[in-house]
């Protein structure tokens, strides 16, 4: 290439130092450029459209991932849901089945409970009656021990008597 | 064409001003590059510089995609990055500096020197003709670049290599050529009369630098959309 400059140069006759100078500042421009600015900022961007690529590439990945994990999740809570209407219905029934023996057993509780509080009754009105019956007997033979201790007063077993009558006539 | 102080080394002659402004617009885009690529991070935040640069770096990749979408482009995207770098520098350091002393220049846009555009060129349409017989052997290069698509035209072939290599070097150098020359009429319209004139050729400057800053962007893209499209033609 310098040789068809200098050739070209020659054949012209024109300045040829101002080409070589301008060729060689050039080159070396050229050389720093590549070894200072243009190398570093090219791998820099090699390296960010790798990270991008790889990004993209993980990022589907993940996103691949997610969906998967979410179908399985969402298959997941179908059985869930399932399962537990089933369990709760199965509770309905036995907690169903509960109410109506409690409910029986409270029944057959309260009938015992009240005839064995009826006869209880029954018998402690007989013995009440028979008490009463005692005492009555008891009270009659008090009353008339006293009354036939009045009958001693003449007095007295007139105006009895008096009282007597006036009742009678009264009638 | 403005003058510039020139000496001489083994035969050689060089410039000051190609040389000096050259080397000054080297220098300029790799502190930049240098600058804008130092604590690089794998994801940059909004507007870091680290941002700017891969987004140069992207839009002279896209320029190769654009005609060259496979592995020669892919080989050529560095070259296409330090190409479009310096050109627009080049273009642009003329635009802000332009230093003479004596009617000597010592400080302007090196690519307003046609010898520095067609040194570009050169190296360009090399490169084309390099990577075409490197791809396609030295037979297949001669068959696809002189011979087609039939062997009559060969003599338009020939002709069109020395019109694209010239073309390429001569456009870059009259733009921004031009664009100096307009900016040194301007001082000159800025001196003739005081303040009259100082005035509206200040602001008449800054109209036409806004502007030249725009045709340096637009000549260092076409400069490096044309070395694709060179490449690809050579290496088809």
């Amino acid at each position: 290439m310098l040789n068809q400059i200098v050739l070209a140069g020659a054949s012209e006759g024109l300045a040829l130092g101002n080409m070589l100078f301008v060729l060689v500042a050039f080159l070396i421009l050229m050389l720093l450029l590549k070894k200072y600015a243009w190398g570093p900022v090219v791998k820099m961007m090699e390296k960010r459209a790798e990270k991008v690529a790889h990004d993209l590439d993980t990022a589907e990945e993940a996103r691949q991932q997610a969906e998967e994990m979410a179908s399985k999740r969402s298959t997941q809570l179908q059985s869930a849901r399932t399962e537990a209407n089933g369990i709760v219905a199965d509770a309905k029934e036995a907690a169903g089945k509960q109410r109506d023996q409690i409910v029986a057993d409270a029944q057959a509780d309260a009938q015992a409970t009240k005839e064995q509080a009826s006869a209880q009754i029954a018998q402690e009105r007989s013995e009440a009656m028979a008490g009463v019956k005692g005492e009555v007997a008891d009270l009659s033979v008090t009353i008339a021990q006293k009354i036939i201790q009045k009958e001693l007063k003449l007095d007295d077993q007139k105006a009895l008597i008096d009282a007597y009558i006036e009742g009678l006539g009264n009638k | 064409m403005e003058e510039s102080a020139t000496f001489t080394i083994a035969g050689l002659t060089f410039d000051w001003s190609v040389i000096i402004s050259t080397t000054i617009s080297v220098l300029v885009v790799f502190l930049l590059a240098f600058w804008m690529s130092r604590k690089l991070v794998i994801k940059p935040s909004g507007k870091s510089k680290q941002n700017m640069l891969e987004w140069v770096i992207d839009f002279t990749n896209n320029i190769v995609d654009g005609s060259l979408p496979n592995k020669t482009g892919n080989n050529l995207k560095f070259f296409a990055f330090s190409l479009f770098m310096f050109i627009f520098m080049s273009n642009q350091l003329g635009v802000a500096f332009s230093v003479s002393v004596g009617g000597d220049t010592f400080l302007n846009s090196p690519t307003a020197n046609p010898l520095v555009t067609m040194t570009l060129a050169l190296i360009a349409i090399s490169i084309a003709h390099f990577l075409g017989v490197e791809k396609l052997g030295f037979k297949g290069y001669v068959k696809s670049v002189y011979f087609s698509p039939f062997s009559a035209l060969l003599p338009i072939n020939l002709i069109e290599q020395f019109t694209s290599f010239l073309t390429l070097g001569l456009r870059l150098f009259g733009n921004i050529f031009a664009g100096e020359m307009v900016l040194s009429l301007l001082w000159q319209l800025a001196q003739s009369a005081g303040v009259v004139s100082f005035v509206p050729a200040f602001l008449l400057t800054m109209l036409w630098q806004g502007f030249s800053l725009f045709i340096g962007a637009i000549q260092a893209f076409v400069f490096v959309t044309l070395t694709t499209v060179y490449v690809s033609e050579k290496t088809e």
